[in-house]
Parts: structure tokens; sequence; C-alpha cells
């Protein structure tokens, strides 16, 4: 027998760790030993025998790992192992082995994988490794965090220092001294009033003559900007950067739970993104804009290959428009002079929801807060025109259906939008709808928030409980479904007799971000981006909790396959699409690609029941 | 269970009308397997490579076997020979890949048979398109024996077929070549094209048959047996 007789056997053991560091004739003698098994679906488990324990390598397929108790332990695939505990600790067989998808599956005898062991120390090193991370119970399927240091939670002080309002500058100082801290949070009726910083003490106190018995809220900040204990480290950045502080308090449902300085950030990171916004911020023309803007997919290839969570990339890369947007808005305003009177830019869609992946066209609009007479006409068309423009230079072409401040049509007073948005509201005509889906996930990104505020509330006043409107957004979102077919399998898109695959744009995330926005107009919830609708509305019990963490899951699923997708196409030098081709996928991830669609399918199900009353 | 019979009643008679004690023993040794299930039944998958499609006057190159025991494929004894033929592999040897010279060291035609029949002793056959391999092999151990010689198989191209017209799809042109039969169970792709892995490949698409046929009841060989 010559060595490469079983040679597609030998050359799948010599990709897969630890079997490539055997030397080829050990190598052989491996495959020689194996057997070769076939488990189906239809008997569930894989039948382990006690008496003979073996090492399954599994070859094709997906299988689930599940203890007595029936935790999950690990989901395996191609190239993955089972069966090596009981092996290495000769105890007896505890674990089962779900199939869910039908696999073959190799074996190893326990005599020669012990020979493999005492001949090569790595083989050895590898399954002792594997033996002690499967102890751990360490799952190894779900996408990476961004690393929980990008949390601000992780970086925050935890127990925040705190007195009464009623308190004097002299107790709070005294108290920041003893607690060597630069910031106290200022509490009225358990609720945070206000912050007061070194700095407020310098200014507002020392500089001003007052003397130490002045009242703390005489001195302090007063409804300080705050953020939640889950934002990104990143946001918090921002956010000190636009207002120019160097203290966040961080709140939780309504309690403040600690407080994030500036040095705590600059300890924790340097990053990249935000190197990113300071670069555009920094910029005073149009041409190094752009040339800036040119990082802007390195960067999301970047975050692609840290494997970051894709909800994380989405505002990542929202964010870097958001910076251009008003960078761009005030560079024009510096040749344009002041605005003749308070405006909104505002971003629909994806720019809306915070979701911008690669090659997202614009969708923008202008709030005005009052008529325009002639002068302000002429005024906010050459912005409009500059910052459009820009986009479009900077990457983000034009939107094709012209939904741009540039168009007239979409530069309107608060009055104006109110009646645009009626028209939608009161007669929901299903194709008008189809348009008008992108206006109801609208983001200020430049100008007062009040002004906007005053836009939103109204619109979520009349789409609340508004059951015509709410039944013709539904119906609309049903148009389409997730792609699969009868017995589960994935229906895929054609161009003549080329396969394109599988749209992951249209056919999965567009359809949950459908589902979440009828939910969210239903209930009258502010939020726009997809992941924090339904955090909100698993909050406020609208959706059970169950069906809301499955939602976001394949929410976060279909859209990382969607990135990993075209990180593949970047680094091959293919255009960026979002099709997906199945057969590039493993059993194991074409099987959770699967059940992902499957929730899209079931939550469209469920808005159909609640919102469309079919008679 | 009537299919059932009838094998095993042309296979008494096979085993009672030849005058060759090994023949006779091999006949004898199936008929015990019929009504096992399938995953308690030896088996050894089988394919061969030949100079061309005519059983007439093509000849047999090589022959790949590779036993299944307990629903699994046992490598450790699979086996891969190369046989002795008249004149040369000629234009063949683009498909196969076996050259005139790899052939010295082969065994004749006669040796070939013999082990074959020893080394499939007590097993049943699987081939994809079994009516091919085994026109060749019998007119093989017809020629070594001196009388005719009729084998049984299980074909995992007619079980196929079985499958796909009972789920009513249309049987596309290629939609039953063994490639195409292994990628509806996603198993993996098989490069070489040698009989062992050609063998290999067959068996591993009965197993993946059975699993998806046998559900809840269990399916006995005899079944399979075209």
């Amino acid at each position: 027998m010559d060595a490469s007789e079983l040679q597609p056997i030998s050359h799948f053991l010599n990709q897969l760790t630890p079997f490539d560091s055997l030397s080829p004739a050990t190598l052989e003698r491996c495959c020689r030993a194996l057997t070769v098994g076939y488990y189906g679906k239809s008997s569930v488990y894989v039948p382990l025998d006690e008496a003979h324990p073996q090492l399954y390598i599994v070859r094709s397929g997906a299988f689930e790992v599940r203890s007595e108790d029936g935790d999950l332990i690990d989901r395996l695939g191609d190239g993955d192992f089972f069966g090596f505990p009981s092996l290495l600790s000769g105890d007896k067989v505890s674990n089962r082995v779900q199939i869910l998808e039908d696999g073959l599956v190799y074996h190893l005898d326990p005599n020669t994988f012990n020979q493999l062991r005492s001949e090569s120390r790595e083989f050895d090193r590898f399954f002792n490794r594997a033996f002690a991370k499967r102890l751990r119970h360490q799952s190894r399927f779900k996408a990476k965090e961004l690393g929980s240091t990008n949390r601000v939670s992780s970086l925050m002080s935890k127990h925040p220092l705190t007195i009464d309002i009623n308190a004097t500058v002299t107790e709070a100082a005294k108290l920041m001294r003893d607690a060597r801290v630069s910031s106290v949070l200022i509490i009225d009726n358990q609720k945070l009033a206000g912050i007061l910083t070194d700095r407020d003490l310098r200014n507002r106190v020392l500089a001003e003559g007052l003397d130490g018995l002045l009242p703390v809220h005489q001195a302090m900040t007063c409804a300080p900007t705050t953020l939640a204990s889950n934002a990104l480290v990143f946001e918090a950045m921002l956010l000190m950067s636009q207002h120019n502080i160097h203290h966040l308090p961080i709140i939780d449902e309504q309690q403040p739970v600690g407080v994030i300085t500036s040095t705590d950030i600059l300890r924790g990171q340097s990053s990249q993104p935000l190197l990113l916004i300071g670069e555009i911020e920094r910029q005073h023309d149009l041409d190094s804009l752009i040339s800036v803007s040119k990082q802007i997919p390195l960067l999301l290839q970047n975050l692609i290959s840290a494997d970051a969570r894709a909800e994380e990339i989405g505002r990542v890369l929202t964010s870097v428009t958001d910076a251009l947007t008003r960078r761009l808005i005030l560079l024009n305003q510096q040749i344009l002079g002041e605005a003749p009177m308070p405006f909104c830019w505002l971003a629909f869609g994806s720019q809306g929801r915070q979701d911008q992946a690669a090659c997202s066209d614009q969708d923008n609009g202008l709030l005005l807060a009052h008529e325009m007479d002639e002068y302000a006409e002429g005024y906010f068309e050459a912005l409009t025109k500059a910052v459009c423009a820009g986009l479009d230079k900077c990457g983000y072409v034009y939107c094709p259906g012209d939904i741009m401040a540039q168009n007239p049509q979409w530069r309107m007073t608060l009055k104006q939008w109110q009646t645009k948005f009626d028209t939608w509201v009161v007669r929901p005509e299903p194709k008008a709808l189809m348009h008008a889906s992108i206006f109801f996930d609208m983001r200020c990104v430049f100008g007062p928030t009040n002004l906007f505020d005053s836009l939103q509330d109204n619109v979520l006043e009349s789409t609340k409980d508004n059951d015509i409107f709410l039944a013709g957004m539904a119906a609309n979102s049903l148009q389409v479904s997730p792609p699969l077919g009868f017995f589960k399998k994935f229906v895929l898109e054609r161009d003549g007799q080329e396969v394109k695959g599988i749209d992951l744009k249209h056919k999965g995330n567009a359809l949950i971000n459908d589902i979440a926005r009828v939910y969210a107009l239903s209930a009258g919830i502010k939020e726009v981006n997809t992941a924090k609708r339904i955090r909100l509305l698993m909050e406020q019990n609208i959706i059970n909790r169950k069906d809301a963490l499955n939602l976001a899951d394949a929410h976060e699923f279909i859209a990382h396959m969607r990135l990993s997708n075209q990180g593949y196409q970047f680094t091959h030098n293919e255009p960026l699409s979002n099709f997906l081709k199945p057969q590039n996928l493993s059993s194991l991830v074409r099987h959770q690609l699967r059940d992902a669609f499957k929730v899209v399918h079931d939550a469209q199900a469920g808005i159909k029941l609640k919102f469309t009353r079919s008679f | 269970m009537l299919h059932t019979q009838v094998l095993k009643s042309r296979l008494c008679w096979r085993a009672f009308r030849s005058h060759k004690e090994q023949l006779k023993n091999y006949y004898q040794a199936l008929l015990p397997l019929l009504d096992k299930p399938l995953n308690q039944v030896p088996m050894v998958a089988v394919d061969l490579e030949m100079t061309g499609l005519d059983a007439a006057f093509d000849q047999i190159l090589s022959i790949g076997l590779v036993p299944i025991r307990d629903g699994q494929l046992v490598l450790a004894q699979a086996q891969h020979k190369l046989v002795k033929i008249d004149g040369s592999v000629g234009q063949s040897a683009t498909i196969h890949g076996i050259l005139d010279n790899h052939l010295k060291q082969a065994l004749t035609p006669e040796a070939a048979m013999e082990w074959f029949l020893e080394a499939t002793l007590g097993k049943v056959l699987v081939a994809h398109h079994a009516p091919l391999d085994l026109a060749f092999l019998q007119n093989g151990l017809t020629s070594l024996l001196g009388e005719k010689v009729s084998l049984i198989a299980i074909d995992t191209l007619a079980v196929e077929r079985k499958r796909l017209l009972r789920q009513h799809e249309v049987l596309k042109e290629g939609s039953l070549r063994l490639g195409a039969c292994r990628d509806r169970y996603h198993l993996p792709i098989y490069a070489a094209h040698n009989a062992l892995i050609d063998a290999l490949a067959c068996g591993e698409l009965l197993l993946a048959q059975v699993a998806s046929i046998s559900g809840t009841e269990q399916v006995k060989a005899a079944e399979l047996i075209g």
C-alpha cells in the first residue's frame, strides 16, 4: 500500500490541528486505523458505546454536546472532535451528542489515540487543553464582543461619590478630597440632579469670590449629559469631545451607577475609530475630508477581522458618517455664514438606525424651525447641495430615490413634516408605506434636539395604538419572506443562470428592522436602532423575553454573516454584495443560519397575528 | 417479504446447482444475512477500474474493497489490487491514471478473482451502478471457475433513484452520478479517482442513504438488493 492510497482522508487530517503535527508515516497509520460512520438526524443522538470509548472526528454535519442536565457544552462542525474527555479521564461517558445535521464522522480507537499521544507531545497537549477547556464549559460559537473593555461599565468607577443637593460646596470638596476624586454627583430625591467637578469649584466658586457655605446646587452643572452603563466606551468619548467635558455620570434605570472620566478612558485604550473621527473634526476643507474618508472601508475591514459584533460595527460606522455630516455642515456654514433660523439635519434609514455597513447611500432631510423667506430658501439650497455633494464624494452615494436634503421636497418646517407624516399615518396605502418606512427610522444628526423631539413626539403620538396604520405597516413588512422553502431548504436568488445566493440584507436584516419598527411605533418608542428597539420592547413586556432575545440574536447573527461575507469579498477583490452562497458554509453555520431565518419567520407570523386581523 | 423469499430461493438454487465447493460456500454464506437489519450485516463496498465499459471485451484494471462492519467502514481492512491485462491500458489511462508500468507487479486476473472471492465471502457487495461492476466480476469468476457465476449486490444508484422518485423529484441528467448523490447528503468531495477511493465514497453514500431512509424502522439487507 503506498502512502497516498487514502488520500482524501489523510489530506483532511493533515490540515487539522493537532493531526498536522504528525509525520506522514504516522498520519497514514492513523488513517488506516479509522472507521467511518454516518449519523442521521432521525436517530437524534450519536449512540456512544460506554464500553468502547473512541475519538470522534467530525468530517461533515453539525452536532451539539450536552451535559447530563441538558446544558449546552459545545457545538461542533467540520474538523471538530468529541469523545476525548472520557478517553483522557477514563470516566464513563456522561455527555450526550445530539445530531443537528446529518454528518460523516471518523472514529479513532483508544489504542491508536494513546499511541499518537505518546509519540507526539503536540498531539497530547492539544487534547489535554481541549479537555481543560471543555471542563470550563466554554462555548465557542458566540461572536466575540469587541472586548468587554469596550463597554462603559468596564471602565467606569463603580460606586460614584454622591452628596445631597442641599449640602454646601465645602462639604462636597471635603468628600472629594477624602475620596481623591475630581467630581461628585448631586442627588435630589434619589435622582441625579447635577454634577460638581474640580473645574466648577474653581470657576463658579473661587473665581467668583464666593465662600464655602454656598449650596452645591448653585455651583453644580444641572441635568448633566449622561450615558447608560452598556454604552460603548467609544460613545462616551464622543459625548465628551462634543460637549467638551471630562466627566460623564452613568445612569441605569434613572439611578446613578457610576462615573466615567476622560482619564478612565485614556487609561483604557486608544481606539482607531475615534482617531478617525478626531481627524475628521480637524479637517478644514472638502478635499482633505475626502482623503480622510478613504480610511472608512479599511476601518470596516479591521472591525470585521477583529470579529466585532455586527451591532457595534454598525454604530461605529454610523458615528463616523454622523461626524462627517456635521463637519460638512460646519465647514459650509463657515463659507455661507450663520443659518437664518435653527434647523435639524435628519438621517433616515440605515444611518438613522445606526446600522450602516459597506457602500451605504445617503438618506437625509432638513427640519426647519419655521417658514423660509427667499433668502433662507437660497441659503438652505446652497448648504444642502454642498453637504450632499460632499457626502457623495466621501463615498456615501446619492440616494437613488432622491430622499436627500438637497431635494426641496425634503426640506420642510415642523408643520410640513407633521402633515407629511400624517398623510402616511392617516391613509396607510401599502405602496406609499413601502417608500415611507425609512422615514420612521429618523435621527437628528445636527441641530437643536428640542426641535427634533417635537417632530418625533408628534409622529409617535399619531402612530401609537393606531390600528389601521399599524395593520398597513405590518402587511407591508410581510410582503417579503425569509429565504426558507418547504423542508427548510434555502431558497436562492437567481440571476438568469447564475446563482446569486441568499440575500442577507433584504430577506434577513431588513425584515427584522421592519418587525422592530412596527412594534416600536405601536408602543410609541423613540429609539430607532433595531437592537435597542427590541431591548426596550422586551423591557416593556411588549415582546416576551424569549422571543425578543431570539430576534436580537438572529439580527446579530445574520448581520454578522453579511459583514463577514463582505469581509471575504473584500479580501478576495470581489465586488461587495449582500448575497451569500450557502455552499460555502460549513454545515454548522448553515444550521445556525437556518435557525436565524426560522426566528424571523416566526416573528413575522407574530406581527401578522397581532396587527393584521385577517377575518 | 416476498422479495426476500425470491432472493433466498435464487441463492439456494445457485448453491445447489454449483459444482464448485468454493462457490457453494459463497452463496450459502449470504443466505442468513438477508433478513438481518442492515447495521448488523457485514458488507463490502467495491469499485472497479476497467479499460472500457463493455464487459464483453474490456478488462478489469484494479479492484478496491472497503468492508463495512456494524454500520461503519473499516479502513484497516480496505484493500486495493491492480490486475494484469492483455495488451495496453491505452486511452483509458486518462480516466483511471493507471499506466502500463504500474501493472508490472499486478495480480493475474485468476489470482485477483481468487482473492476477491475470499475477501468478500460472507459479505454483501455494495457498488454504485452495480450492474456494470457485477458484469465484469461475473465474467472474471466464470472464466476462473468454469461455470456461470451470478452475484447479487446493493446498488447505491438504484437506491438513490428509488428514493428520489418517491419524493417525486424529476431526475435530471447526471443527478445519479456518485458525486451528485454524495453532494445531496453533504458528503465531502473526493478529488482522487481510483477504485479504492470510489469504493470508500460508495460505502459512505450507502451509510448516508440508510440513515435517511431508516427513520424509525430498520431496513433489512434484502430490501436494498436489486
